[in-house]
């Protein structure tokens, strides 16, 4: 892809590799060797359950923790090389909302201050200017120029997310990350900032890096969708193919998983698989495919081998040696999840 | 802080707390005036008189006006307490913003520096520093300011060391705040309520080491006067006269309790509190709860497990009105059957979980309503009764497994516990049974998972851990309070399928409180949707999807991510959920809702709908053609 806006080549991240004291301890990877294209104007959706180091990739490229080994090449700048911090110019270019909204404003500051912050560390606005400014970009979000002068704590969750979307879009970045924006919020709230949020893409022609463990929440508004499993990149491709047809087997455990609005089709499902007890095998497998432990597909060769990178019919790819012999043999949608 | 926003029991503190200091701020400005006498104009012909028309206060050793020594020795008090405490916050504050945010040796070799000065007792080390300098009021005030920068040092540290890892530092640091603008625009700020207090206890903890310090000769020297002066001469001359100790002692008391009361007030008034609610509270009349709103009272039936009937729960925040959270609560369970509880946050579904263990907290209270649970009116059992009850005939199931069990405990004795209090199994017994039921809900190697401590467990094993505590005594009724939110996908659907085995075993009602309808739709035989601390719909599993008669059912059901289709926009309810205290009176979803008008004003009881047991608390309920789950 030749506009790729960010093009991340074999990312590790890896913590708790020294101690206070110095000692040396061998570090845990949260991120192996992971690699993801988001173009520009584009949406790519990360999905994993917790641990799987979707949340590392994403504090990776903030430059919140060091990459140990691998490249960010962010509009021909590595980012991953920039080991002493980012330089304004790009630091202003991506720009983060993050779950919490009771936690991710400073109760102790007006609105105002929140929404402004970032334009009196980038810009050489005046008070006045910025306020302008501030209000803009309250009536964006949705709020009223008279939120500027309130503290976070007289908000609802929802107002919050909002608040914290209008500070994200003050410096006009190129790309937002987006860490489970709308899971701690209300049903009937999270809606409203997912179509903010796609609103707000299309007006600007901005990309999110959008981070989720909710498939079908994440295949609304993405284009593409990565999956991850402990670290890996499991599956990669074009949102609807991902969510129709997975061609990892983990995928397919993810959507399956996702309990369905129609308690018949439910009803059905769980009486096709019968309720085994937990595996007592580690969820992490050493060797192989690191997924084989809980792959119901698991063959001789995953214990062997680890599958490599393959392309898969309707585009992307998929670490699954499933995906190199036949696709035709996996239906095309999992079972319960109908077209849009 | 505006007056008018004050509550009155505050200001019985605050008049008399800033009369005291302004009192001591006039006498310190304008000793010279003020004062009757020259503090040090001696008169032997006079000495140790007691209070009289020309000495008000009396007279000391060497006859001087105490009076006068009192409001000159109020200037030493101001000048120690301003010095001292200046002097502490400018070193303890920034030295412990920079080492909190900085870490690594920094912190190490001065946090082991101040461990060192803060092992002596404090007075000693004042001692030391003013044997060093020299006695006199102002370096026995710098011996005090570093003495008790230690105390703001550690505070301001552990305020960085808490912050720095709050979501708000990370946004400002996407920002590009530098680590010195994320130190004074960011964490600074969230100092301010402790430091107050900090400064209020320095202050006053200033004033007695002054006073102990003039006391035992190193700090303000006679014939200078002094609080801790005055007192030094009052001991010396107990026996004469009694009464020059109570000038200086009265004086001190009151400032030291002056500055704390009037901190504490300053804290509290800082705008990061919890908001309460400013509207009216919903009109509940309190002899019959809501009664009238309800149409249909509940008639006990003999298949019943649980029946409550017009349950009303309130909550009193802090010297405020109780405002209602819960209000007419009517539903039945069946024996074996499952009632999903669904609604969003504030929507009261865990309060009314709680209200029926009994387990609301401060400040709620059941103001009315029945809750029988086989026949047995819980509400009205004594709370003997109702803690024989909970663990035995009624068990819950919390989120979050990981603080539902206590980390200090393994988790087969946590099952045994129950099953020894409960059942007066012995202590064999009761591991035997314990081990089962941890076979029993699908662990393998259960004997040895017996004996593992809950951190060693994964969530999805330890929520299978606390659903056989709660079902270790058979149960009548489980609750669920979202036993499965805190968990990955995968592990969701494991969990839910151990519910739906376990029912079949052990046949107890459950009440499964949930905000997803998606999980609901998955375990539950009926669902009843709560908004605004009311039941508004309650119908069969199948019914509720296929036919939503209530507006925010309908809503609820097209904003779920696998209900809608397609792009967005995605179909949204407009608005937020009202906070409890603030609904209005009538429909408390009207102000969202698309077919609201005149007729929605007036409380709406929940009426049958077309088919027997769907219920609807909705006026347009027959006329409105609503959108079902796809």
């Amino acid at each position: 892809m030749t506009d790729a806006l960010l093009r991340i080549e074999d990312l590790t991240v890896t913590y708790g590799g020294r101690s206070l004291l110095g000692l040396r301890r061998s570090g845990v990877d949260a991120v192996k060797a992971a690699t993801l294209t988001i173009g520009a104007g584009e949406t790519l959706g990360l999905v994993g359950e917790s641990g799987s180091g979707k949340s590392s990739i994403a504090n990776a490229l903030l430059g919140l923790v060091p990459a140990s080994a691998g490249r960010m090449m962010f509009n021909n700048t590595d980012l991953a090389a920039l080991r002493d911090g980012y330089p304004p110019e790009v630091r202003r270019q991506i720009q983060a909302v993050f779950q919490d909204p009771y936690s991710s404003l400073n109760p102790s500051m007006t609105v105002e201050q929140i929404v402004t912050e970032p334009l009196k560390i980038h810009t050489g606005l005046d008070p006045a200017a910025r306020r302008d400014r501030a209000e803009d970009l309250l009536r964006l979000v949705g709020l009223a120029p008279t939120h500027l002068g309130r503290y976070p704590n007289e908000f609802s969750g929802g107002q919050r997310q909002r608040i914290a979307i209008a500070a994200a879009l003050a410096l006009q970045p190129k790309l937002i990350v987006l860490d489970e924006p709308v899971s701690a919020l209300d049903v009937s709230t999270q809606n409203q900032i997912i179509n903010l949020l796609y609103e707000r893409r299309d007006a600007t022609g901005m990309s999110y890096l959008l981070i989720a463990h909710d498939l079908a929440l994440v295949h609304h508004i993405s284009d593409r969708i990565a999956v991850m499993y402990l670290g890996h990149i499991v599956e990669e491709g074009p949102a609807d193919r991902v969510y129709h047809a997975p061609a990892h087997p983990y995928t397919r455990a993810l959507l399956d998983a996702v309990p369905l609005l129609d308690p018949a089709r439910q009803r059905a499902r769980r009486a096709a698989r019968r309720s085994a007890p937990v595996s007592d095998l580690p969820r992490a497998a050493t060797g192989g495919c690191p997924y084989r432990n809980r792959c119901p597909l698991a063959m001789p060769r995953c214990r062997a081998e680890t599958p490599p990178v393959l392309p898969v019919a309707g585009g992307g790819t998929a670490r699954c040696f499933l995906a190199e012999s036949d696709i035709a043999a996996h239906p095309a949608r999992p079972e319960g999840v109908t077209a849009p | 802080m505006k007056l008018s926003h004050v509550r009155p029991s505050t200001l019985a503190v605050v008049i008399p707390s800033v009369a005291v200091l302004a009192t001591l701020l006039i006498c310190a400005l304008f000793a010279e005036w003020l004062a009757p006498y020259d503090p040090l104009q001696q008169n032997l012909m006079d000495m140790l008189q007691g209070p009289s028309a020309e000495h008000w206060l009396g007279t000391d050793d060497l006859g001087r006006d105490v009076l006068s020594r009192m409001i000159h020795g109020s200037r030493i008090a101001v000048i120690a307490a301003a010095e001292a405490t200046g002097l502490a916050v400018l070193i303890g504050v920034p030295v412990g913003l920079f080492i909190g945010y900085r870490g690594g040796w920094w912190d190490w070799v001065t946090m082991r520096l101040v461990e060192a000065i803060v092992s002596i007792p404090g007075i000693m080390v004042a001692i030391v520093i003013i044997a060093i300098l020299g006695t006199g009021l102002h370096r026995a005030m710098f011996a005090l300011g570093i003495l008790y920068s230690t105390a703001f040092l550690r505070l301001a540290r552990s305020v960085v060391l808490t912050e720095r890892e709050e979501v708000y530092v990370r946004s400002a640091r996407v920002i590009g705040a530098s680590p010195s603008r994320i130190l004074v625009r960011h964490i600074f700020l969230n100092i301010a309520p402790p430091l107050i207090v900090q400064v209020t206890l320095t202050v006053g903890a200033v004033l007695l080491a002054e006073a102990g310090l003039s006391f035992i000769g190193i700090g303000v020297q006679p014939p200078q006067a002094s609080w801790g002066t005055m007192l030094n001469t009052a001991a010396a001359y107990m026996e004469l006269n009694a009464f020059l100790a109570v000038p200086p002692g009265l004086a001190i008391v009151a400032t030291v309790l002056s500055v704390n009361l009037l901190g504490d007030v300053l804290r509290d008034s800082i705008g990061r509190g919890i908001r309460l609610p400013e509207a009216t509270p919903v009109h509940v009349p309190a002899s019959a709860p809501a009664r009238s709103r309800s149409s249909e009272p509940m008639t006990p039936r003999a298949d019943d497990a649980l029946l409550v009937d017009g349950l009303t729960v309130t909550v009193s925040p802090k010297g405020g009105q109780p405002v209602p959270v819960v209000t007419d609560m009517s539903f039945r369970i069946g024996r074996g059957e499952t009632l999903g509880l669904v609604g969003e946050s504030g929507s009261g579904k865990t309060v009314t979980g709680l209200a029926l263990m009994g387990l609301i907290g401060a400040g709620g209270r059941i103001a009315g309503g029945r809750v029988l649970l086989d026949g047995t009116d819980l509400l009205s059992l004594p709370a003997s009764g109702l803690e024989a009850a909970r663990g035995s005939d009624i068990a819950m199931v919390f989120q979050d497994p990981t603080t539902s069990l206590n980390p200090a405990f393994t988790v087969g004795s946590q099952i045994a516990e129950v099953l020894r209090v409960k059942q007066g199994l012995s202590r064999r017994a009761a591991r035997d049974r314990t081990v089962e039921l941890i076979d029993r809900v699908g662990i393998p190697r259960p004997a040895e998972r017996a004996d593992a401590y809950p951190h060693e467990l994964s969530g999805g094993m330890a929520q299978r851990i606390a659903i056989a505590r709660a079902l270790s005594c058979g149960p009548k009724l489980l609750i669920a309070d979202e036993p499965t939110t805190a968990l990955d996908v995968t592990v969701q659907q494991e969990i839910l399928d151990l519910f739906r085995d376990l029912q079949d075993d052990f046949g107890m009602a459950m009440l499964f409180v949930t905000h997803d309808l998606a999980v609901a739709a998955d375990i539950c035989d009926r669902i009843a949707v709560m908004y605004c601390g009311e039941i508004v719909e309650t119908a069969s599993v199948d019914r509720l999807f296929s036919h939503p008669r209530h507006p925010y059912t309908s809503g609820l059901l097209s904003a779920m991510p696998h209900g809608a289709s397609g792009t967005p926009p995605l179909p949204v309810i407009p608005g937020t959920v009202p906070p409890p205290g603030s609904w209005p009176p009538g429909c408390r979803f009207a102000s969202r809702c698309a077919h609201a008008d005149a007729a929605c004003a007036a409380p709406v009881p929940l009426t049958t709908a077309e088919v027997p047991g769907q219920q609807v608390r909705c006026v347009h309920a027959a006329a409105l053609t609503l959108e079902a789950a796809q």
